[in-house]
């Protein structure tokens, strides 16, 4: 007694495909809910029916406007400048070739370091008076005292600073991701190239890149994901001061429901977020991607 | 003390320090050379490639330095960690703040949480990923592919947005601080990428080897179990190892949803800040221990780990 393929192939994917239901989607389909009903914190307490008011409260909001375009800013410094250094590390590796094959090893170690170290380790450098990072600059004579730049605790510069971990962690993935596709590039495209006097920059932006276009896509989107939920290293360094300057999406929803106890309205504001991420998301791949042109 | 030296020079611009290597300007010297170069990327002249290593070594010190500084800092004495100015170097060599973080009450306990939540959360992520991604690559059904795009969605849902609902389920179904709830939570995570990270393994198996199984008369589960997953064990490696750093390095969810009993250890580090304020020493010595074994994996395990992070992203 065979059963068909279709039934086989439902009967290994239906134990995960369950898994996600009851313990993603589920959750999701309780946000949702939740963001129209006003919620008393206390277990037990009342829950009201209130409609979109909590979508109203959050868009009157200045916290969580400025929520929202913390994170976009935040995002685009952490993707921009991770995606430079990975870049600029890949062609270095690949220009030296075997000889720095240990180097690379020790380079990816950074990745494996949980963010809320890297916060704490990154806040330790930076932090007023006895962080060394002012102290060097000071000694080097860049700085007229060690103080002079409050990285966490000047509002105008903390969120740039903030970004310095998670740079600082995952400039090895994009490294190790565009390393793995210049691999992939056939030398005799280059050596062509140049015999034709095709200079760095030309090599680079008419030859090197678009070769890369896809693995770019997929490197940015991933990151991009990551960085715009980015909770762990901000929250250790400076949990979201000074007066909010740091407080992106994850911490403000975080602290609107643990510290305000405001379910209800941190219900509103998850739904937001995650209809943001999803669609920004798909206009990101189906935009870089062009399916059908690179597979 | 050539060190410091090195980062002052060039510190505060790391990003320059850094992106120069964008000038494989340096791969071509600037005067007009029209020669063959024949090694493809490789940079030709001399002077050329002592520039490019002096680049290499510059990032080295910059990516390398913050993590050799926290291990210096836990060697210090708790009084020296915040001395101002800080020294690069302990002036003298103590273990006191491993011994001070190491006998805090709950940190033992908090390593052995965060070793058995990774452990079953990895071993679920397995167990449910390895035969869902085998369906949705053998077998290529319209199932399969929403399946997999909705995989792919999961990976999207900030934590913040599911961890509250979820945490409120545990608590519904009376697991709240228990490792089994964090676990599941973790898995949460971890199973959509191992589905994708299975998945591209099992595409590389060729059909015919299960096709030969069955014909000799083993069942199609059959078949799986003694020929493909033998085959794939080495994807399934590196499933595991991701599934497991992604549950060791999890922080939001552990605060979230442990109290006491079930802390792991990145929440500890974190409740370090508000209890016991400027306690730098311990902090930078539990830091420390947490992060080693993974980093000494890391160096172990290289090549399997660069398979997994650079699979998909870049398909030939």
């Amino acid at each position: 007694m065979r059963i068909s393929d279709r039934r086989f192939a439902l009967f290994l994917m239906t134990p995960a495909a369950l898994f996600l239901a009851v313990f993603v989607a589920f959750p999701l389909f309780r946000l949702v809910a939740d963001s129209f009903f006003k919620i008393s914190p206390i277990a037990g307490g009342p829950r009201d029916f209130v409609g979109l008011d909590n979508y109203f409260r959050a868009f009157a909001s200045d916290a969580f406007m400025g929520a929202g375009w913390r994170t976009l800013a935040y995002t685009l410094v952490v993707v921009t400048l991770e995606f430079a250094l990975g870049l600029g590390m890949a062609l270095l590796f690949t220009t030296l070739g075997r000889s720095s094959q240990i180097w690379r090893t020790v380079f990816m170690y950074p990745l494996m370091i949980a963010p809320i170290v890297a916060g704490l380790l990154w806040k330790f450098l930076m932090i007023d008076n006895f962080g060394l990072i002012g102290t060097l600059l000071h000694q080097a004579g860049i700085l007229s005292n060690p103080n002079q730049i409050g990285w966490l605790s000047d509002p105008n510069i903390v969120l740039y600073s903030v970004a310095v971990p998670d740079i600082w962690l995952t400039t090895s993935f994009m490294c190790l991701v565009l390393f793995a596709g210049l691999q992939n590039i056939p030398g005799d495209l280059i050596e062509a190239a140049r015999l034709d006097g095709a200079r760095a920059p030309a090599l680079l932006f008419r030859i090197i890149l678009p070769l890369l276009r896809p693995v770019i896509a997929v490197a940015l989107v991933v990151r991009g994901i990551d960085a715009a939920r980015a909770f762990d290293t901000i929250l250790i360094q400076t949990n979201g001061g000074p007066q909010s300057a740091s407080e992106t999406m994850s911490l403000l929803i975080y602290r609107t429901m643990i510290r305000f106890g405001d379910p209800g309205l941190a219900s509103a504001m998850g739904t937001l977020y995650l209809l943001a991420m999803l669609t920004v998301a798909f206009v990101a791949v189906s935009t870089i991607w062009r399916p059908g042109k690179d597979n | 003390m050539h060190v410091a030296e090195r980062i002052e020079h060039d510190g505060g611009t790391p990003a320059k320090a850094a992106t120069a290597p964008s000038a494989p300007a340096a791969v071509i010297p600037l005067r007009k050379r029209r020669g063959v170069n024949r090694e493809g990327l490789e940079a030709g002249r001399r002077s050329t490639r002592t520039l490019l290593w002096i680049l290499l070594a510059a990032a080295m010190v910059l990516y390398g330095f913050p993590f050799l500084y926290l291990l210096f800092t836990s060697f210090k004495t708790p009084i020296d960690t915040i001395a101002v100015p800080p020294t690069i170097l302990p002036r003298e060599w103590t273990l006191e703040n491993y011994t001070n973080a190491l006998g805090r009450s709950g940190v033992l306990a908090s390593f052995i949480n965060s070793v058995q939540t990774a452990i079953i959360s990895t071993v679920l992520s397995l167990v449910l990923a390895v035969p869902a991604a085998y369906g949705i690559t053998r077998y290529k059904t319209l199932s399969g592919r929403i399946f997999i795009m909705a995989a792919l969605v999961t990976r999207m849902v900030p934590p913040v947005a599911i961890g509250i609902p979820l945490a409120s389920m545990m608590a519904s179904m009376g697991l709240s601080d228990t490792p089994i709830a964090l676990s599941i939570a973790h898995t949460t995570i971890s199973l959509p990428l191992s589905i994708w990270l299975m998945a591209s393994f099992f595409e590389a198996v060729p059909g015919d080897l299960e096709e030969a199984a069955t014909v000799d008369g083993c069942s199609r589960l059959g078949a799986l179990w003694r020929v493909v997953i033998p085959v794939v064990s080495g994807g399934i490696a590196v499933t595991a190892i991701f599934a497991f750093l992604a549950s060791w390095n999890e922080f939001l969810f552990a605060l979230l949803m442990t109290a006491i009993r079930s802390q792991t250890t990145p929440v500890v580090i974190a409740n370090f800040q508000t209890q016991f304020g400027l306690d730098w020493g311990s902090m930078t010595a539990l830091a420390a221990v947490y992060s080693i074994p993974v980093i000494l994996l890391t160096l172990l395990l290289q090549r399997k780990i660069v398979a997994g992070m650079t699979l998909g992203a870049v398909k030939g």
